[in-house]
């Protein structure tokens, strides 16, 4: 297991190294650069801007500011935003917490939810009740994140419910440790409903098929005609095997932790990791992006190797070496 | 004796009823530390301390240095915390003093000597110095600072020179006069004692100083507000400075306000909709919103006011630059009966209605409307008439043949390509209106919005494009547009970076350029600027369309509101509520 694990690990390299240069590529044979706005603007002169230019080593060959940036990775310096003058370091560790704490949030929702729902899905097949969640579950699935969020918010306006974006109030300070939990609960809601709906709706799905076909098996058949009542049936015999798919999925979920909400963060306004791309994208703030990238890569690589491990440990028939 | 005693009794009685009057109008208003504190005359009322108030606003600021701050997400951020030697009075655009309560002007108009206020403090609690002053310029001009004002004083690539005269007065010298030098020194003053350690490492060191990683109470100005917090995505929060400079009309220190929030917005819906729910006091509302703001002030406690129109442009540029296009169609858009013939086949009216639910005004020329001190009144117009635009094409050698297409004297098809940058909707808008009318005449037009950077990329690099719709920000003072307007500029968008002006109207645009950046009367600097937009008017190297109006909406329960330049609803040092604090 242990070679197995450092196998992996060792993997990881060559994939990084193959992401890392798609990505720069990408974004640097793009029109265009992060200076390309400060070029309109009729106050600056043509000088400035080259001297910008050669100040962020933009004037340099592509390859040579990959392998400097490789190598400053290497030692852990990933660099500094063009636009900010921070170390990218000091913009991500900003808004890394954010980030976890929503989709961290929205995760447990989701998988505490679409269990029990995809088991009771799956128990009572075809019944009204499986009816119902399957439908729910389309509709969750075939709306895009962003218009649901857009529908919250109007909601959320309307009905001066809940908070219009954001994730913390402006006299947060000034409250109590519970009134802080309770402000930044208040304005998850929105945005952990959002991102939640659509993981329920396909997570709910998986569990109800895979608890199905495992239904359909013999041993469960031999189990139920050996007496047992159905709870341990189900609980002994058929979620253990009908597990196996979703912690894969657990697995890669974990590995979206970090990247996944982008479009979300920049509707509701979640001050997250996602909005920080999704502006370096668009400025082509080079080193914050790649920066960004690098990070989500590792994260789902690791999530990835963990649900492996996670598996082997759970289904003795799974063995690696 | 009667006589004598009446006139002393009359004496008496006139020295009591004037007396404390005159002591009253005759002593200047004054602060302990501050002996002569500059008086908010401005403002219509007397205002109250107290309360909270809440803007909104797009994107994180950059950085908290005001040296290297460009963009607005970082300088409406910093306008609050910093001032400069002067500033612009919002309702006028005329330079008042600031830091620096009075200057003078040599005979030659070539030196400057400012004169600081004195017993200003830095929030921190220190004296603000002559010595600051010197040093926000040497940072500047460090080489390797990333400063915009760099570039505004430099002259003929020359940068202006400074002197301390005393430790009162800092004397500025540039090689020729330069009239609007006023309005060119007004840069944020920061602190020697917090940035002389950063500076003295070099100008890259220097970028990266007082950045948004910079713990707020750092952040040392002279400004009514100080940074308090800034949560990266959130907001920044900001209290007021009580060693402030200015005080009201009955001598109160100002700001009245205790705190002012910055919330950080994702997009221009949510600050609207947080400004209908009322967790913000103000909203710049978008010409297409105001008849529906207008309706909903009564429920919502709020005041949509009709502002005056901005300063940025926006217009239709024909490529004239020989390194990007060639024969037919460069001499097409060189030809100026053939650009004239175009401005009339802009609907004006049309694109104001539709683009601007009817709050633009028609635009004839390079200053805006709005721009009070220079803008041209009765400049010639081309109002929108087809069959006009038709004859002046024929009369030009430019006809309609048996196809239905626009021919040139040679026979070639009138056919370009017009593009505006993508996902802007009011351009994209205007681009259809143009495109169906130029249609009307003959012409064949490939409409073909493009993604920002790729156009500036053709703009400023390869010169590659035919016809482009695009926007220009703009200051009060025209000349701070010379990259625009001077041939050699950069930004001269239909041909940039001329070695020698191709054109005779261009040398002399040149030439007004400079005689207007020397000229330090205002109003003879303005008879400059009248010939100026009198030469844009007749060779149209820019078809400008309107100019839009503003629509500032503002919560009832603040005070002191009135409306200036470009839709400044007031200035934030003057601001109070009426109603009970937040």
């Amino acid at each position: 297991m242990l070679r197995y694990v450092v196998r992996r690990l060792l993997q990881m390299i060559p994939l990084l190294l193959g992401v890392t240069i798609l990505s720069f590529l990408v974004i640097q044979l793009s029109p265009g650069d992060f200076l390309s706005e400060i070029r309109l603007n009729p106050v600056v002169s043509q000088q400035t801007v080259d001297q910008m230019r050669a100040d962020f080593g933009l004037d340099q060959p592509l390859y040579i500011q990959y392998l400097k940036w490789v190598r400053n990775i290497v030692r852990g310096d990933f660099g500094y935003s063009f636009a900010f003058q921070v170390p990218v370091l000091f913009l991500i560790r900003s808004r890394l917490f954010n980030t976890l704490l929503l989709n961290l949030v929205a995760l447990t929702f989701a998988w505490m939810i679409a269990l029990p729902v995809g088991i009771t899905a799956a128990t009572r097949q075809y019944t009204a009740i499986d009816n119902a969640t399957s439908l729910t579950a389309y509709i969750g699935i075939s709306t895009p994140t962003f218009f649901s969020a857009l529908l919250f918010l109007y909601f959320a306006f309307k009905t001066r419910l809940l908070p219009i974006g954001g994730m913390t109030s402006l006299d947060y300070d000034d409250f109590t440790w519970l009134g802080k939990v309770l402000d930044v609960a208040h304005h998850l809601v929105i945005p952990v409903v959002v991102v939640g709906f659509l993981s329920i709706a396909g997570l709910m799905r998986q569990v109800r098929g895979n608890l199905l076909e495992v239904l359909r098996q013999d041993y469960v058949k031999t189990a139920r005609s050996k007496g047992l009542a159905e709870r341990v049936v189900l609980r002994k015999h058929a979620l253990r095997n009908a597990i196996n798919p979703l912690i894969t999925i657990f697995g890669f979920e974990l590995g979206g932790l970090l990247g996944g909400s982008a479009i979300l963060e920049n509707v509701i306004g979640w001050p997250g990791l996602g909005q920080l791309i999704l502006r370096s994208v668009l400025a082509k703030d080079l080193y914050v992006v790649m920066g960004s990238l690098l990070i989500a890569a590792v994260t789902l690589v690791l999530g990835n190797l963990a649900a492996d491990v996670l598996l082997a440990l759970t289904d003795p028939r799974i063995r690696y070496d | 004796m009667r006589s004598w005693a009446a006139l002393l009794t009359v004496g008496a009685l006139l020295v009591a009823v004037f007396a404390p009057g005159a002591v009253g109008q005759g002593t200047p208003l004054k602060l302990p530390d501050i002996p002569n504190p500059k008086v908010a005359a401005n403002a219509p009322e007397i205002g109250k301390s107290g309360g909270t108030y809440v803007v909104g606003s797009f994107g994180d600021p950059r950085t908290f240095n005001p040296i290297v701050a460009q963009e607005t997400s970082s300088t409406d951020v910093l306008n609050p915390i910093f001032d400069g030697l002067v500033e612009q009075n919002y309702l006028t655009g005329e330079i008042e003093p600031a830091l620096a309560e009075s200057w003078e002007v040599s005979k030659d108009g070539k030196s400057w000597t400012f004169t600081l206020r004195q017993g200003v403090s830095w929030s921190d609690g220190s004296p603000l110095t002559i010595d600051d002053v010197v040093f926000t310029f040497q940072a500047i001009f460090t080489e390797g600072v990333q400063s915009s004002s760099k570039d505004s004083l430099t002259f003929e690539g020359k940068p202006v020179r400074w002197k301390k005269l005393d430790d009162r007065r800092i004397q500025f010298t540039t090689e020729k006069p330069v009239g609007t030098f006023l309005r060119l020194i007004g840069a944020g003053i920061i602190p020697k004692s917090k940035l002389a350690d950063a500076l003295a490492k070099g100008g890259a060191e220097f970028n990266k100083s007082w950045g948004v990683n910079t713990a707020p109470k750092d952040i040392v100005g002279t400004g009514p507000f100080v940074m308090q917090s800034y949560l990266p995505g959130q907001r920044v929060v900001f209290l007021k400075n009580t060693r402030y400079w200015k005080v009201d009309k009955k001598g109160t220190r100002l700001p009245y306000l205790l705190r002012y929030v910055r919330l950080i917005t994702p997009n221009q819906e949510q600050v609207r909709l947080k400004f209908l729910a009322g967790e913000t006091d103000v909203y710049s509302a978008r010409p297409r919103e105001f008849a529906e703001f207008k309706q909903g002030e009564k429920a919502g406690n709020y005041t949509i006011y009709d502002g005056p129109e901005t300063f940025s442009s926006e217009f239709l540029v024909f490529n004239q630059n020989p390194a990007g296009i060639s024969a037919p169609k460069l001499t097409w858009f060189q030809d100026v009966r053939f650009r004239r013939a175009i401005s009339y086949a802009i609907d004006r009216n049309t694109i104001a209605q539709q683009v601007y639910a009817g709050r633009a005004t028609p635009a004839w020329g390079p200053v805006s409307i709005g721009n009070k001190l220079y803008a041209k009144p009765n400049l010639p117009t081309s109002p929108y008439d087809l069959n006009r635009a038709q004859s002046m094409l024929a009369e030009a050698g430019y006809r309609k043949g048996a196809d239905g297409f626009l021919h040139d004297a040679a026979g070639n098809i009138i056919e370009f390509t017009l593009s505006t940058n993508s996902g802007n909707l009011d351009r994209e808008s205007i681009g259809n209106i143009l495109r169906q009318d130029f249609t009307k005449l003959g012409i064949k037009v490939t409409y073909a919005p493009e993604e920002f950077n790729t156009m500036v990329g053709k703009l400023t690099g390869t010169f590659k494009w035919d016809a482009i719709i695009i926007g220009l920000t703009g200051g009060i003072e025209p000349v701070t547009g010379r990259n625009v307007w001077l041939s050699s500029g950069s930004l001269h968008m239909w041909y940039p970076k001329q070695d020698k002006p191709v054109t005779d109207w261009e040398t002399e645009i040149d030439k007004l350029f400079d005689q207007a950046t020397a000229e330090v009367d205002s109003k003879k600097r303005a008879q400059f600027y009248f010939r100026w937009q009198d030469i844009v008017a007749q060779q149209v190297p820019l078809l400008y369309f309107s100019y839009p109006k503003t629509q500032p909406a503002v919560r009832n329960t603040l005070g002191n509101i009135k409306i200036g330049l470009q839709g400044a609803i007031g200035t934030i040092d003057t601001l109070y509520y009426k109603t009970a604090y937040k």
